[in-house]
C-alpha cells in the first residue's frame, strides 16, 4: 500500500485505471439509482438505459444513422477551422515569440481576448458574416486561435538560450538561429497547444452550430432540447465528450510519435 | 614568447590552423547593476595571443572569464554593448560579431535532442555561411573524420539522450572542430563532468590539438586543469577582472601524474593560489583536483 498523502509515490498502472473505473462506476450506479427510485422524473433526468436507448435510436433507424451524418459535420467544421487555426495562429505565434517588438505591439491585442467572453461574439459574427458555414467556422477559429497564440509565443520564448547562442556562433544569421535551432526545440510546446486549441473547439461547437444549422452535434442536441428529448440530449453530449477525448488521445500519441526526445529537453 | 617548445610536435598532423592574431587592448565591461549604476566586470585587461598553443583563463567563478571568451568569439548573449571600452582585434580587424574564425564550446553542451549525432556534428553545415564554402561530399567526409576522432564513430545514429556527459561533450567538441577554426574557445567544457570523464577529455583534447593546432582559449576555474593542459595560464582576478599573472609551462604533454607531483608544478600551484588569494581575498572559488 503506497502512502496517502504523497503526491511523488508511483501507483502503478492497474491500481490507477481500479480507482478511475470504480468511481465511474460508483457515478454511474448512482445516476440508476435517483433515476430508478423515481426521485427526479425521467423527463428531468434520463436514466443510463434510456440515454442508452436514445444512443442506438440516434445511431441508426429509418436505414439512417442522424449522428453519423452529424458527426460528420462537426467534425469537417472543426477540420476546417483546425487548419485555420494552424495556418495562421502558429505563424503569428512564433513571430511575436521571436521578435519582441511584435510582441509589445501585438500582445495587448491579443493576450486580453483569453479571457474574453467568446460565446458573447457569436451575435456579432453572425450580424458581420450572416448565418452560414463561414460563421461557425469564424466563431470557432477565433474561440482557438486566441488561446494558441500566446500558447505558442510562450513556447518560442520558452527555448534555453544557450541553443540560440550556439547557433549564432556557428555563423547562422538571427533568422537561421530561430527556424534552425529556436523553432524546432520549441516544437513539442507548440503541439501541446495545437491539443489545447481542438480541445476548446470540441467545447465550443455546439455553440457555433446553435444558430442555423441544419447538420451537426450542436444541432441535434438543440434539436432534441426543443422537444424535451433529454435522453438524446444526454446522448449528443456524450458523443462529443467522447470525441474530444479520442481526438485528444490521437493528437497526444501523434505529439509523441513526432517528438520522441521531448521530455529529454 | 615562444610557446612551440611546450607543443608537443604533431608529426603526423595533416594539416594546422593559419596562425591567427588575437589583440585584446584594455577591454573594459560594465553591466548595469540591478540597484542602477553599473558594475565593472572587467577592468583594462590587455591580452595577445599570437601562436597555435593551449592558453588557460583561469579565474574564480564569476569573474568574467566568460565575458572575455564571448567577446572574442563576438557573442553577445547578454544584450549589452561588449565591450565597453577597449578593442578585440583578430588579424588586425576589431571583431564585433560572430565570425568563421573562433568557434565556441559550452559547458552547456547545446546539442539538440531531436538530432542524432550525426546531424548534430554536421548542423553548420545547413548553415548558409557554411554550405556555401563547403561542398556536401567535403563535409561528410569531414564530419565522419571528426566523429571517428573523438571515438564517436559507433554512435552516429544516436540521440544526445543516449549519450553519457562526457560523449555529449564529444559531440559539442566534434561540431567545433569539424569547422577547422583558427580560434577553439572553451568555456569550462568539463567544468559539468565527474572527475574522471573530466581527465579523459583532457586527454582527447591534447590529441585533437595534437591533430589540429590552433589557438585555444580555455576557460576553466580548476587550477589541475590549467596545469595540464596549458601552454600558457592566465590568471584573473575579480570582481573587477584584472591580469594577476600569466606565464608559460614548458613541459609536453600529456603531463604525467609524477610531472603533477614535481616540485616544478606544485611551486605553479603555489604561485596561481597565491595570486588568487591576493587578488581576490575571500571572493569567488576555485577548484583544485588531486
Amino acid at each position: 500500500m503506497t502512502e496517502f498523502w504523497n503526491p511523488y509515490a508511483p501507483l502503478d498502472s492497474r491500481r490507477r485505471r481500479l480507482l478511475g473505473v470504480g468511481a465511474a462506476l460508483t457515478v454511474l450506479l448512482l445516476w440508476s439509482v435517483v433515476a430508478a427510485s423515481g426521485l427526479v422524473s425521467s423527463t428531468k433526468l434520463p436514466a443510463p438505459w434510456e440515454v442508452l436507448a436514445a444512443l442506438s435510436y440516434l445511431s441508426w433507424h429509418d436505414g439512417g444513422s442522424m449522428l453519423f451524418t452529424a458527426t460528420l459535420w462537426s467534425v469537417g467544421r472543426l477540420l476546417v477551422a483546425g487548419v485555420l487555426v494552424i495556418s495562421i495562429g502558429i505563424p503569428i505565434g512564433i513571430v511575436m515569440g521571436a521578435a519582441p517588438q511584435v510582441n509589445a505591439a501585438l500582445s495587448p491585442l491579443v493576450d486580453p481576448f483569453r479571457s474574453a467572453p467568446v460565446v458573447a461574439l457569436l451575435p456579432i459574427l453572425v450580424m458581420w458574416l450572416g448565418i452560414g458555414e463561414t460563421m461557425k467556422i469564424a466563431f470557432l477559429f477565433i474561440g482557438a486561435v486566441v488561446y494558441l497564440i500566446p500558447m505558442v509565443r510562450d513556447a518560442i520564448q520558452a527555448v534555453p538560450q544557450s541553443y540560440w547562442i550556439g547557433a549564432r556562433d556557428l555563423g547562422a544569421t538571427p533568422w537561421e538561429c530561430i527556424h534552425r535551432a529556436v523553432i524546432p526545440m520549441a516544437m513539442p510546446r507548440i503541439a501541446d497547444a495545437v491539443i489545447v486549441a481542438f480541445s476548446v473547439m470540441w467545447t465550443y461547437i455546439t455553440v457555433a452550430e446553435y444558430v442555423n444549422a441544419r447538420e451537426g452535434l450542436g444541432q441535434l442536441i438543440q434539436n432534441a432540447r426543443r422537444f424535451s428529448a433529454w435522453d438524446q440530449v444526454f446522448a449528443g453530449i456524450m458523443v462529443i465528450i467522447a470525441l474530444a477525448l479520442a481526438t485528444y488521445q490521437l493528437m497526444v500519441w501523434l505529439k509523441r510519435r513526432l517528438y520522441p526526445w521531448e521530455t529529454q529537453l | 614568447m615562444n610557446l612551440e617548445a611546450a607543443k608537443p610536435v604533431a608529426a603526423a598532423s595533416a594539416a594546422a590552423a593559419k596562425p591567427v592574431a588575437v589583440v585584446i587592448k584594455d577591454i573594459v565591461q560594465e553591466y548595469p547593476a540591478p540597484g542602477g549604476g553599473v558594475t565593472r566586470v572587467i577592468d583594462k585587461v590587455s591580452l595577445s595571443f599570437d601562436q597555435p598553443g593551449i592558453n588557460m583563463l583561469l579565474g574564480p567563478s564569476g569573474c568574467g572569464k566568460s565575458t572575455i571568451l564571448h567577446m572574442l568569439g563576438g557573442v553577445r548573449p547578454m544584450g549589452v554593448d561588449t565591450p565597453t571600452a577597449g578593442s578585440v582585434l583578430i588579424d588586425g580587424v576589431e571583431c564585433h560579431a560572430p565570425h568563421d574564425d573562433a568557434v565556441m564550446v559550452f559547458q552547456r553542451y547545446a546539442n539538440r535532442p531531436d538530432l542524432s549525432v550525426f546531424d548534430n556534428v554536421a548542423f553548420p553545415f545547413r548553415l548558409k555561411l557554411w554550405r556555401s564554402q563547403v561542398p556536401e561530399v567535403d563535409w561528410r567526409q569531414r564530419v565522419a573524420d571528426i566523429l571517428k576522432a573523438v571515438g564517436l564513430s559507433d554512435k552516429v545514429g544516436l540521440r544526445p539522450a543516449q549519450l553519457s556527459g562526457g560523449q555529449n561533450q564529444r559531440v559539442a567538441l566534434a561540431r567545433a572542430l569539424v569547422l577547422r577554426p583558427r580560434i577553439l574557445l572553451m568555456d569550462e567544457p568539463f567544468g559539468a563532468l565527474d572527475a574522471q570523464t573530466r581527465e579523459e577529455m583532457q586527454q582527447l583534447l591534447i590529441g585533437l590539438y595534437q591533430d589540429w593546432p590552433c589557438l585555444v582559449v580555455f576557460v576553466t576555474h580548476d587550477v589541475t586543469e590549467a596545469l595540464m593542459l596549458g601552454d600558457r595560464v592566465i590568471v584573473l582576478s575579480t570582481q573587477p577582472a584584472r591580469v594577476a599573472d600569466d606565464f608559460l609551462i614548458d613541459e609536453a604533454r600529456p603531463r604525467s601524474a609524477a610531472w603533477q607531483r614535481s616540485r616544478e608544478a606544485q611551486a605553479l600551484e603555489e604561485r596561481i593560489l597565491n595570486q588568487l588569494h591576493q587578488a581576490s581575498p575571500g571572493r569567488g572559488q576555485v577548484r583544485v583536483t588531486v
